[in-house]
């Protein structure tokens, strides 16, 4: 194992954003163009920022940094640390911020109120990253809040009836969570005196507010997650949003959750203490329940950006299962489809949000005869639609493939078979628009000149797609090496 | 350099008698110079940052100052006290009632007749000077006439603006608080009769001394302290006065009300608990678990009312009820985490809830609006105020980097050390509870559909001078500031609870 650095980076990639965001405030009353070039900057910068953290944390090295302390007494500090688990998920997520920064600059130009978009994307980055970065739970759950509360802003942009009420519906469960959260921090710091990351199996003995604990912190990180019951909000608050911010809402934001109930069950807890006590069963069931329902929910919704939220609820379910099955492959899996799908699921999104600007269609029946329009977009959906329902070579099926081997290997076939029926769900809500796209009657008779989608719209959209290609069975997956040296960590218990 | 000598000796006094003295110079100027009655109110509260610096310097480097009047040493004088605790609460209401001045120099003059504006100064100062007095006091009869001032020319600033509603509202709090105030005498009195002192640190000795017997007359002391001070506190169920007064009086009334005035006599009951009455008393008369269950229902009906009000000023009074709630839910919960936090959500809410009024005021003074619903859109034409509402409403909530936040940590840690899990539950719920009636009003604020409002009249908006937007900015920072470094408002609550306990 490696050492314990100390290093700036981990509180440069929260605080930049954070700082840039009142430096981009500020400038967009001067030029707009000025304010475009600084959030892409801003968001590029954050994205060498974590990508500079790699040489050490690929030799093991675990970075931290103590900022200033906020309560000194009680030991909650603001304290960073990024080990690699944390690595993963802050790259994954600036990598996406990026293209999605990139992607909003033609996307946004005929949308209103963008100064108060781009300061919200650019902060919501910071507070994104300052959850993975995070050294303790209690500055994770500053973060956690700060991320959840400000990207209200984000998914009411567009300020429709519509967008204010799943807006609320969103708030209202944000803070629900918060406070579901809050009280699992406090319980853990009640009962094992730290909330810091260093430690693993903080709880280790069964009581009722140990168990209280465990909930809080399900209903907590599992609400953000999109877990059954829990999930209401999203369904509404995705679609609604601007694609590009929908994007990083399913793609990136989805994850904290995750991330959350990683941290949870590994470092509140451990493995055995949730095995033993068959905790962690409530979390199995559920995982497999947000599976089932979000795939089946999908083939119902007509609404393309609806059906994609539909199955970012299952596709989270294939992370939450894999983390609740605790074997090595399963866990494996579980990571890696956090890359996968924050690959597929932005895709998908922007994807959508170029369909829409472009014909101003969001009914998939109407989307007939779109792919020879928009063959580049289009293709860039059917390849991510392909991942999602888990055809290889692409990455979809790779992260499958090691949740299915997990299942087997816990000796629980029974996974499996619910792994598949999702497949099948999947391809039934997915190959109907790729059909209908490209075989499909052209109901469409609006003439569109062949992808005239921008260059940046685009670029987003290809590299997106090339991702999930490349990083499915292709010899050279850093994704995956990250994702299995993050497995050795958290089954090694070298946190 | 005899000067400094006197400040140094007689801080703790000449605080309370500058207040004093310049509120009595008030009616003098206002016939003479009109004008100069806001700038002497102003230097009134420059001077006590004077005596309030030198008082905080003696107590860190020297501990606590006893003061004895007149020269006159207890138990024959009266005897004033600065400790941590008392410091505290100096510090507070200087800081918050000077910025509410600055705020009301400006509003006041639209809220009020020009004729009553001088008197207006005087009763504030008043209520400054009473609370600052009680702050400090360390003896009941002082106490007694330091509440009876502040009683006084609390319905001063209510009344003054002498509509119907106020006068109403003025008249009822003058009745509830009379009671309060009879009470407080009345137990005064029965402590005085088998005590035989005035002095706090004398009576509790004469008391413990005489507990075994008169254990009667100590416990109806302590039933009619109690009961006066949670009127004065507005404590549910005795809150009847608080929505009434605090929503009709001028803004800057409100926010001092609110943000101060109840606060002081939470002070006041948490120092005669603990300086006064027997340890083992408290076995007798559990008045901690009282306390605890009426400060439950008091969180959550005063959230639970705020949610059906139309009127800001109204939803921010109840709002002011839960809240205070939480401050009593510290002192009962009687460990250090929770009183620290209690005590923590007095200098906190002080700054959340002057803002809140303020920002109320300032949305009135610039609209004219009252009502919530009719504050749709009103964010983007008035960016400043909003920005102030919305970090208060965000504290009220407990939002992380807020200071509001901080205090209700410390006050569900509290309730876990005390084993009592009730009570976080009720934190929890009520934080849940004021997200429902804050969040609407900055989400309608920010996120009106502008399309539809065309055919509606247009909100006016008049200009927002700075003397009002000055305040609600420092207010607004400072809620954030310290919610992020909560340690330099910690130093002294932790000090102080440590005295206290």
């Amino acid at each position: 194992m490696g050492e314990t650095t100390t290093s700036f980076l981990p509180v440069f990639v929260t605080l930049f954003p954070m700082l840039m965001t009142l430096v981009i405030y500020y400038v967009q009353k001067e030029s707009a163009k000025l304010r475009n070039k600084l959030s892409v900057i801003t968001s590029i910068i954050t994205f060498i920022a974590v990508a500079a953290m790699y040489p050490q944390i690929i030799r093991g090295d675990i970075l931290v940094f103590e900022l200033f302390e906020i309560i000194p007494e009680m030991g909650f500090v603001g304290t960073f640390r990024v080990d690699i688990l944390s690595f993963c998920l802050a790259l994954i997520s600036s990598f996406v911020w990026m293209l999605a920064t990139i992607y909003s600059i033609d996307y946004m130009s005929h949308e209103h109120a963008q100064n108060r978009y781009y300061p919200t994307l650019i902060f919501t980055l910071g507070a994104c990253l300052g959850i993975f970065v995070a050294g303790d739970f209690f500055t994770l759950f500053i973060f956690f809040e700060l991320m959840s509360v400000i990207s209200y802003v984000l998914v009411v942009h567009e300020e429709t009836e519509e967008a204010l009420k799943a807006g609320y519906k969103y708030i209202i469960m944000t803070i629900i969570g918060g406070l579901a959260l809050l009280l699992g921090v406090i319980n853990t710091f009640e009962l094992a005196g730290t909330v810091s990351l260093e430690h693993t199996g903080m709880i280790t003995t069964a009581s009722g507010l140990a168990f209280a604990t465990f909930i809080a912190y399900i209903i907590g990180f599992g609400m953000k997650a999109g877990m059954f019951p829990l999930h209401v909000w999203l369904p509404d608050a995705h679609p609604v949003a601007p694609a590009p911010a929908s994007a990083l809402l399913s793609g990136i934001m989805l994850k904290t959750g995750a991330y959350g109930l990683f941290r949870v069950f590994f470092n509140v807890f451990n493995v055995e203490f949730l095995q033993e006590t068959n905790w962690i069963f409530v979390v199995t069931v559920l995982a497999v329940i947000t599976i089932l329902l979000g795939s089946a929910v999908a083939i119902t919704q007509y609404d393309l950006k609806r059906r994609l939220a539909y199955s970012s609820i299952g596709q989270m379910g294939y992370v939450l299962l894999g983390m609740s099955l605790f074997t090595e492959a399963a866990i494996l899996g579980a990571i890696f489809h956090i890359f996968s799908h924050a690959f597929m699921k932005g895709c998908l999104f922007i994807c959508a949000g170029a369909i829409i600007v472009k014909t101003g269609k969001r009914d998939i029946r109407e989307l007939g005869g779109i792919g020879i329009k928009m063959p580049v977009t289009m293709i860039a959906f059917t390849t991510a639609s392909l991942a999602m329902i888990g055809i290889p070579p692409l990455n979809g099926f790779l992260s499958k493939w090691n949740l299915a081997l997990g299942a087997l290997d816990g000796g629980a076939p029974f996974y499996v078979v619910v792994l598949l029926i999702s497949s099948l769900m999947n391809g039934l809500y997915y190959l109907p628009i790729i059909i209908n796209a490209f075989f499909g009657e052209e109901v469409l008779h609006q003439e569109i000149k062949a992808d005239d989608v921008p260059f940046k719209m685009l670029l987003s959209i290809v590299v997106l797609a090339v991702c999930c290609l490349i990083f499915g069975v292709s010899p050279i997956n850093l994704p995956f090496d990250l994702s299995r040296m993050a497995t050795d960590l958290l089954i090694g218990g070298g946190i | 350099m005899t000067f400094i000598n006197v400040i140094h000796a007689h801080s703790t006094v000449l605080l309370i008698v500058s207040f004093l003295l310049f509120s009595f110079l008030m009616p003098i100027l206002e016939r003479w110079k009109n004008s100069w009655c806001a700038t002497m109110a102003v230097a009134a509260h420059v001077l006590a940052f004077v005596f309030i610096g030198n008082l905080s310097w003696r107590v860190f480097t020297e501990g606590t100052i006893h003061y004895e009047l007149g020269g006159w040493s207890p138990p024959w004088g009266i005897e004033f006290v600065v400790d941590y605790l008392a410091l505290f609460m100096l510090i507070t209401i200087s800081t918050v009632s000077f910025l509410i001045l600055i705020f009301g120099t400006v509003d006041l003059t639209h809220e009020l007749k020009p004729k009553v504006l001088g008197l207006y100064y005087t009763l504030y100062l008043l209520l400054v000077g009473a609370m600052m007095g009680l702050a400090v006091t360390n003896d009941f009869f002082n106490m007694f006439v330091f509440m009876e001032i502040a009683a006084i020319s609390a319905c001063g600033i209510i009344s003054v603006k002498s509509d119907r509603e106020c006068v109403e509202a003025s008249f009822k709090y003058l009745m509830l608080s009379a009671v309060g105030t009879g009470c407080v005498l009345l137990s005064v009195a029965l402590l005085y009769m088998i005590g035989g002192h005035l002095n706090f640190a004398f009576a509790a000795v004469a008391i413990q001394d005489v507990a075994h017997i008169y254990p009667n007359n100590i416990l109806v002391a302590l039933a009619l302290f109690s009961v006066g001070f949670i009127v004065k506190a507005a404590l549910f169920p005795l809150h009847v006065w608080l929505p009434d007064a605090h929503s009709s009086a001028p803004s800057p009334s409100s926010a001092i009300l609110s943000g101060l005035v109840i606060k002081i006599y939470t002070v006041v009951y948490l120092k005669l608990l603990y300086k006064v009455f027997p340890i083992e008393l408290f076995d007798l008369l559990p008045v901690f678990d009282m306390i605890l269950i009426l400060s439950a229902l008091s969180i959550f009906f005063g959230s639970i009312f705020a949610i059906v009000q139309e009127d800001i000023k109204r939803m921010l009074a109840f709002s002011s009820i839960a809240q205070i709630g939480y401050v009593f839910l510290g002192i009962g919960l009687a460990n250090s985490t929770g009183l620290t936090g209690g005590l923590l959500h007095i200098f906190n809410h002080a700054m959340m809830k002057s803002m809140l009024f303020l920002s109320a005021g300032a949305i009135i003074y610039c609209t004219g609006i009252r009502k919530i619903d009719d504050l749709k859109g009103i964010g983007l034409k008035m960016p400043v105020v909003m920005g102030a509402f919305t970090i208060g409403a965000m504290a009220m909530v407990g939002i992380p980097t807020t200071n509001g936040f901080i205090s209700k940590l410390y006050l569900a840690l509290g309730t876990l050390d005390a084993n009592k899990h009730f009570y976080l539950a009720i934190i929890l719920i009520s934080s849940f509870l004021n997200c429902l009636y804050y969040f609407p009003i900055v989400i309608n604020a920010f996120f009106g559909e502008s399309e539809e409002e065309d055919g509606e009249e247009e909100i006016q908006v008049k200009k927002l001078p700075l003397r009002m937007s000055v305040p609600l900015i420092i207010l607004g920072a400072g809620c954030m500031i310290f919610g992020i470094f909560p340690k330099y408002i910690l130093v002294i609550i932790e000090r102080a609870v440590e005295m206290i306990l």
